[in-house]
């Protein structure tokens, strides 16, 4: 099964070879996702963060689906609802850039559970 | 099944020569605890101190807090698959040293949860001011990775509280409450008129820092799962997660689930206490619809006329939440849902990451975003910096005179979505 991960994470660039790397912040990550989700790209993982605290990550991964050709109404709402809860979050907050490197570790862990499901479910054979 | 909490009611903690309790009072040998937790190579330095309530005492940042207990008569000890050998909790004795904590506190990453008040303002917003907290810091070896230091916290926790609850092991208890329900069959036939009513309560399951551990299994690594209440009361299940303060569940609030209490008080009177569902919330889509189905079907397998469902976290969680709720409310199950929010300062903004039609009983836990100032404290335990950090916290929160600024989601359960808390919303 063909995947792509949308990060602005650079230990994530540095690790995987099937990256979407995003020069910019976790908003733009959010924003590329829903353009290839409305390009026929399907979510994998939730674009929402596991956490309060994770809203304010300044680095952010999501997996996407390689296209599937067809439009995705029940990921669309998704990754739509999330960026507008993602931008009523940080309209009062910032992003907590001077934890950067704590936030790119948690997020890669992250990542790494959901690829370990995500490989591990027989589907994917 | 049949398990009896024994209650010892604990009116102070000491330190002393020996750790044991006297005329209600648990005195504490420092050196031995200190000890025991050093067994463990990663952990270089540890450091324990006492809270009581009342106290001008700050405790910052919080891990987790664990009730100290001992099993005195039925199969392992506390915490089996993590600290005892795998056995089958739920059964027999437990001695509780009841009103006291074991609160673990240290930076494992850059940015923190929890904050303690054992006095004032701060305190109204925590169950944990009320306890006596036997506080206790964990400094790690250098280089640790950070899952690697999380674990030598969450372990050096639960060995604390074990350690201490020992304690208790020939003392009588003040009082005893007892949990026992028979198969779903027998129950069943013994209230036929009575709604059926299964407890789903979600945990997080999503890596490093957001992570429930049941019987020491990942709760990641699970299909939702049939528990009988007792084996949580019992201690199997245990927390691993260190994020949001407010509605992060500790072990002491699993150990005490408030839910299941209740519906322990309610059942064979009001309705039929059927089970519990834990239920782990995933970060892929995949996993959302399965374990959500899952969870939705073993309540129809069961039978339930009613579920109510606790949630664990904010974000991607409340669509899990809202996936439950839709599924088991199309299939005719009426739905609780107990969550709280994140509506902003104002407490204006949509409440939930998520949103469905069908979640029409919610009770909530309280605003996390409602900003409170904590005056300054005389004793610190901990790192006062860690404030800036904390979720609810930002840079500038800690002010010059040692106060404070901050949301409740700050605050060690404030607005804990079993309901083991003291805050609630009010519709105006």
């Amino acid at each position: 099964m063909g995947y792509l991960i949308v990060s602005n994470n650079p230990m994530v660039k540095e690790k995987f070879d099937n990256v979407y790397f995003i020069e910019g912040t976790s908003r733009e990550v959010l924003e590329k996702v829903r353009d290839l989700v409305h390009e026929g790209f399907e979510l994998m993982t939730h674009p929402l963060g596991a956490s309060l605290r994770m809203m304010f990550s300044p680095c952010f991964s999501v997996v996407v689906k390689e296209k599937q050709g067809e439009f995705n109404y029940f990921h669309t709402e998704i990754i739509e609802s999330s960026i507008e809860k993602y931008n009523q979050h940080m309209e009062v907050r910032e992003e907590d850039v001077e934890n950067s490197k704590d936030y790119a570790v948690v997020d890669y862990k992250l990542l790494e559970s959901a690829l370990g499901e995500i490989n591990n479910n027989a589907m994917s054979f | 099944m049949k398990l009896e909490h024994r209650k010892i009611n604990i009116k102070d903690i000491q330190f002393g020569e020996k750790t044991a309790v006297a005329d209600g009072v648990l005195f504490v040998n420092k050196e031995e605890v200190i000890a025991e937790l050093k067994t463990n190579s990663k952990i270089k330095e540890v450091k324990i101190d006492i809270a009581r309530p009342g106290e001008k005492v700050r405790i910052i940042p919080v891990k987790d807090a664990i009730e100290p207990r001992v099993k005195i008569e039925g199969e392992g000890d506390q915490f089996p698959g993590v600290l005892a050998k795998v056995t089958q909790a739920g059964e027999g004795k437990v001695n509780i040293l009841n009103g006291v904590a074991v609160v673990t506190i240290g930076d494992i990453v850059g940015f923190q949860e929890g904050v303690i008040d054992m006095w004032g303002e701060g305190a109204k917003w925590t169950p944990f001011s009320k306890t006596l907290n036997l506080v206790v810091e964990i400094i790690p070896i250098d280089g640790l990775e950070p899952h690697v230091h999380e674990a030598a916290v969450r372990m050096a926790g639960l060995k604390a509280a074990a350690f201490i609850g020992k304690a208790g092991r020939e003392i009588e208890p003040d009082e005893i409450e007892v949990y026992e329900t028979g198969s779903m069959a027998e129950e069943i036939a013994k209230y036929p008129d009575l709604p059926k009513v299964l407890y789903v309560e979600m945990l997080i399951s999503q890596g490093l820092l957001h992570d429930g551990y049941i019987y020491g299994v990942n709760s990641q690594q699970i299909l939702p799962t049939l528990l009988h209440p007792n084996e949580e009361l019992d201690g199997a299940v245990i927390s691993g997660n260190c994020v949001a303060a407010c509605d992060k569940i500790t072990t002491y609030q699993h150990q005490n689930n408030p839910v299941m209490k209740d519906l322990y008080a309610k059942h064979g009177k009001e309705l039929n206490f059927l089970g519990v569902v834990l239920t782990p919330e995933l970060t892929t889509l995949d996993g959302k619809i399965r374990t959500c189905d899952y969870t939705a079907k073993l309540c129809k397998m069961v039978g339930a006329d009613g579920v109510i469902v606790s949630e664990e976290g904010y974000g991607n969680p409340d669509t899990d939440l809202l996936m439950i709720c839709k599924r088991l409310e199309d299939s005719g199950i009426k739905t609780v849902l107990i969550t709280d929010e994140c509506s902003g300062r104002d407490g204006m903004s949509q409440s939930l990451a998520d949103t469905a039609k069908e979640a029409i009983a919610v009770v909530s836990g309280g605003n996390v975003s409602h900003l409170v100032t904590l005056p300054p404290a005389d004793i610190i335990l901990g790192n006062i910096e860690a404030i800036s950090t904390l979720a609810g916290g930002w840079e500038g929160s800690l002010l010059e005179d040692g106060s404070f600024m901050c949301e409740l989601n700050a605050i060690i359960g404030a607005t804990s979505e079993i309901g083991y808390h003291n805050c609630t919303s009010k519709l105006y």
